[in-house]
């Protein structure tokens, strides 16, 4: 079974995150990591590949740099890397991204093709589908649990309930959730290895891509302002003289929360 | 999931990815292409170069001032500018205040040792970055996220280091994404691994490399960079303090320095000597700030990032032998640092190129022997840099003594090159200088007003988990706390009646918490080592060496972009 997986680079939970105000794009020049969520993804694409056999590409849109989130797919394990970079395509929105990665995996050999379930910065979560439209094959989003029989994908979606199984013919898009496995650290022979495996960079021309469609003008979604969250106010401490209970209650009232 | 170990060869390892490791792997592989383009056939040819680096990223635990005496890295990367050194400034206005609670007063002239012009402000995480990627350029191969964990010998040989085992739960359990570190085989392994190296002090105690030689002493700088509304410091403006807010007996002082975009680097030094168990060097750090001098500037800014970290101020007769069998040392590791000037990257620099020269020779004449290595040493004592230390032999020994009658030794230390006192001044341990409670302050309780506790503003003065916030410090919570408290009862006992447990208050980073059970009166010390910024003052201060640091899991720590 070959895999795609797909995977984006995002900066660091703990760098600070500023927006140019012309643009609202991020201010990408701080540390940057493979997103989080991406991680189990390769994880499982790695984990279904020593099961059954097969490649796994890590596919990828983003800045030169970028390179850094697919060698680290590769250190961990990953056969192959695609990275589509371009400058035309800074400032896609997740409808661009989605028909960038649609045209790159096109051309790509694959039966499966694996997501994390969002980013930790652009945080839409709705890639994947659009992929899934895109290439015209079905999608089984936030999954908690993939086993492969055959062709066939038994999966549990995770719902706020519990979960719902799924079986579904190959080829699809999943998107697996935080906790379906625990994603490898790359070893150092990994990421020696990686160094040498094959990583094809790409632009827009590489692609045929219809220039309406990408960057900040083939954008469909517009961003009308952004701020800084305000700080979180302190909490209300109660101190426990025997009433608290009684205080706890008379809060909760007064917030109208029972 | 590998359950074997994996075994590397490797031609030279570089255990800690600082400027002195970089410098010297850059180093040695300008030396051997330029070699290897002229020789005929006899090539060294291509080398396998690992440098291995515990932090996030090269340069995420690169913290210090710093002003750079830019000698050695003219030798190395001549056209350093022109290559973008991230250099701040040049040194072109400096000045030394002696603080007083409210006042200052400016020394008309710059005492010599603090002249910086024709110096550099620099951030070390950015030089480290930058030096990094020329170094990764050559086809050295830099492993960020690993760590050191042990040295390996064989025969009383060094013969390289295990890498850190990762995906260990906190119970020591293997998790199922366990990956055991690599063991590195190497025929030389550098040391790097700056001030209070944790295999560095394994080495100096197997192979006793510091018979002989003065115990080691250190200061701990804590420092933030701030961002201030217009530049107000002229990039590479360079401000020294002594005095206010620490007490007589207690050696140490401020820098300001001026950075690009309107950023200020500002910091307190402050020596791990001190003998006040209640001293806390975050707290006279913030206290710093409250002097109108420095409030002053920094009105209406803001803090951006936040670090401490150690640097080793036994000076010359401290430094322990350079090389062993199988390797050397090289950097703050081997206390290479000049306390007089509040230099170490010029020496770091300097001792990673010779460290890098002698291994280069050793390449071509196929010997890397002791003898061979212990080259090094020799070529160290010529350079420059060696010389201005040795100058200043007791620089460190004489401040022990309080700051004015230090000052007067020093300065005459300074005149006389150091022939005042040509004999070596003793000193004891860090860990002795401690008093007692009672012995400093009469009771074993005394009030947050004579200890000198302050209440911090969050505006101008900042708690530690705050500012630890700005350090990016992290660690995967799911693993055994790399600070090993070797025995609880002294915590509870003997320590708390006596000193009160220092590690609460001299760690900058609010690791250790001493919480009591209100009904029960229990005491339960919480070691929140995920806030651990790796500046190793515990491993050194704590009076009952009760505390041992060691590397965590490959990447945790701060996250230092700009420090
Ligand atoms: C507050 C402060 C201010 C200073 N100001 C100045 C100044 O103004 N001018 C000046 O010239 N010098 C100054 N110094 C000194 C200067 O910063 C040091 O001399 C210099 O950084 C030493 O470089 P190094 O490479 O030896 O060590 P470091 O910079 O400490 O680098 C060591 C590296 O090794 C890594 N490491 C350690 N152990 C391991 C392990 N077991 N496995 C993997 N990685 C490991 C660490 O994470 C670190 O990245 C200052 C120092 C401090 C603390
Ligand atoms: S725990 Fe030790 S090394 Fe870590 S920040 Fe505190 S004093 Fe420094």
């Amino acid at each position: 079974m070959n895999i795609a997986v797909c995977v984006k680079q995002v900066i660091d939970t703990e760098a600070e995150k500023k927006l140019d105000p012309s643009s609202w794009r991020l201010d990408r020049n701080v540390n940057c990591i493979l997103n989080p969520y991406d991680e189990y993804a390769v994880e499982e694409a790695l984990r279904i590949k020593e099961a059954h056999g097969g490649q796994v590409v890590a596919v990828c849109m983003g800045p030169e740099k970028a390179t850094d989130a697919v060698r680290k797919a590769l250190a961990m394990g990953a056969d192959t890397g695609v990275l589509v970079s371009d400058e035309a395509l800074a400032g896609s929105d997740a409808q661009g991204t989605a028909y960038v990665l649609a045209e790159a995996l096109k051309g790509l050999e694959w039966d499966l093709i694996l997501f994390g379930v969002r980013s930790t910065d652009g945080e839409t979560g709705c890639v994947p589908a659009a992929v899934a439209e895109r290439l015209g094959i079905p999608l089984l989003s936030t999954l908690a649990k993939v086993e492969v029989e055959g062709s066939t994908l038994k999966v549990h979606r995770e719902t706020e309930q519990g979960y719902v199984a799924y079986e579904c013919p190959t080829p699809a898009v999943l998107s697996v959730i935080k906790g379906i496995n625990e994603p490898r650290y790359p070893s150092m022979m990994g990421i020696m290895g990686a160094k040498k495996k094959p990583l094809e960079v790409k632009d827009a021309g590489a692609l045929s891509l219809d220039k309406s469609r990408i960057g900040l003008d083939g954008a469909k979604t517009r961003v009308l302002s952004a701020r800084i969250p305000e700080p979180r106010k302190a909490g209300v401490k109660v101190e426990d003289d025997g009433s608290g209970a009684q205080k706890i209650a008379e809060f909760l009232a007064s917030e109208k929360l029972v | 999931m590998t359950e074997s170990r994996d075994v590397m060869e490797v031609d030279v390892l570089y255990v800690g990815g600082g400027i002195a490791s970089l410098s010297s792997a850059l180093h040695l592989t300008n030396l051997i292409k330029a070699h290897d383009e002229k020789a005929g056939d006899k090539k060294i040819g291509e080398l396998v170069i690992v440098v291995l680096e515990k932090g996030f990223a090269p340069g995420a635990h690169g913290i210090s001032g710093a002003v750079m005496d830019p000698a050695p890295l003219k030798e190395l990367v001549p056209d350093f500018v022109g290559k973008g050194a991230p250099l701040e400034g040049e040194v072109k206005k400096e000045s030394v205040y002696l603080l007083t609670k409210s006042g200052k007063i400016k020394s008309p002239i710059t005492p010599p040792p603090l002249n910086n012009h024709g110096n550099y402000v620099v951030s070390m995480s950015k030089l480290n970055q930058w030096m990094a990627e020329l170094a990764e350029a050559n086809g050295v191969n830099l492993f960020p996220e690993f760590a050191g964990v042990e040295v390996l010998y064989d025969d009383n040989k060094v013969i390289g280091v295990r890498a850190g085992d990762k995906g260990v739960d906190a119970d020591g359990n293997k998790k199922s994404n366990y990956e055991p570190g690599a063991d590195l085989h190497a025929r030389v392994t550098v040391f790097g691994e700056g001030s209070r190296g944790n295999l560095t002090k394994d080495l100096i105690e197997h192979f006793k490399l510091d018979e002989g030689r003065n115990p080691v002493a250190f200061e701990v700088g804590v420092k933030e960079v701030w961002e201030l509304p217009e530049q107000r410091l002229q990039p590479g403006e360079v401000i020294h303090s002594m005095g206010y807010p620490l007490k007589s007996d207690t050696f140490g002082g401020g820098f300001i320095y001026g950075m690009k975009d309107k950023m200020v680097s500002i910091g307190q030094m402050t020596s791990l000597d001190y003998s006040d168990p209640c001293l806390d060097p975050h707290r006279e750090f913030q206290k710093f700030k409250l002097h109108p001098m420095v409030s002053e500037l920094l009105k209406g800014g803001k803090l951006i990032q936040y670090g401490a970290k150690t640097a080793p101020v036994g000076g010359y007769f401290s430094i322990p032998k350079l090389s062993f069998p199988g390797g050397m040392i090289i950097g703050d590791g081997a206390n290479l640092f000049n306390s007089q000037k509040i230099k170490g990257i010029d020496l770091a620099i300097r001792s990673g190129m010779l460290a890098a020269q002698t291994i280069f020779e050793g390449l071509l004449e196929d010997d890397l022997s002791d003898v061979k290595l212990a080259g090094y040493a020799k070529a160290m004592s010529r350079s420059k840099e060696m010389k201005s230390l040795y100058k200043v032999r007791n620089f460190h020994q004489a401040m022990t003594r309080g700051l004015y009658p230090g000052l007067l030794t020093a300065v005459g230390q300074y005149l006389l090159g150091g022939r005042v006192l040509s004999n070596r001044l003793s000193s004891k341990p860090d860990h002795e200088h401690m008093e007692t409670l009672v012995e400093r302050y009469g009771t074993s309780t005394p009030s947050a007003d004579d200890v000198g506790d302050i209440k911090f503003d969050k505006q101008l003065t900042f708690d530690k988990e705050t500012d630890v916030y700005y350090s990016g410090a992290t660690h995967e919570e799911a693993q055994p706390s790399h600070l090993k408290i070797l025995n609880l009862d002294i915590c509870y006992g003997e320590c708390a009646e006596k000193y009160g447990n220092p590690c609460v208050r001299f760690c900058p980073a609010s690791v250790y918490e001493m919480t009591v059970d209100e009904a029960t009166g229990k005491k339960t010390l919480k070691v929140n080592f995920s806030n651990c910024v790796h500046c190793k003052t515990c491993d050194v201060k704590d009076p009952f060496e009760n505390i041992q640091w060691v590397p965590p899991e490959g990447g945790g720590g701060p996250k230092y972009t700009m420090m």
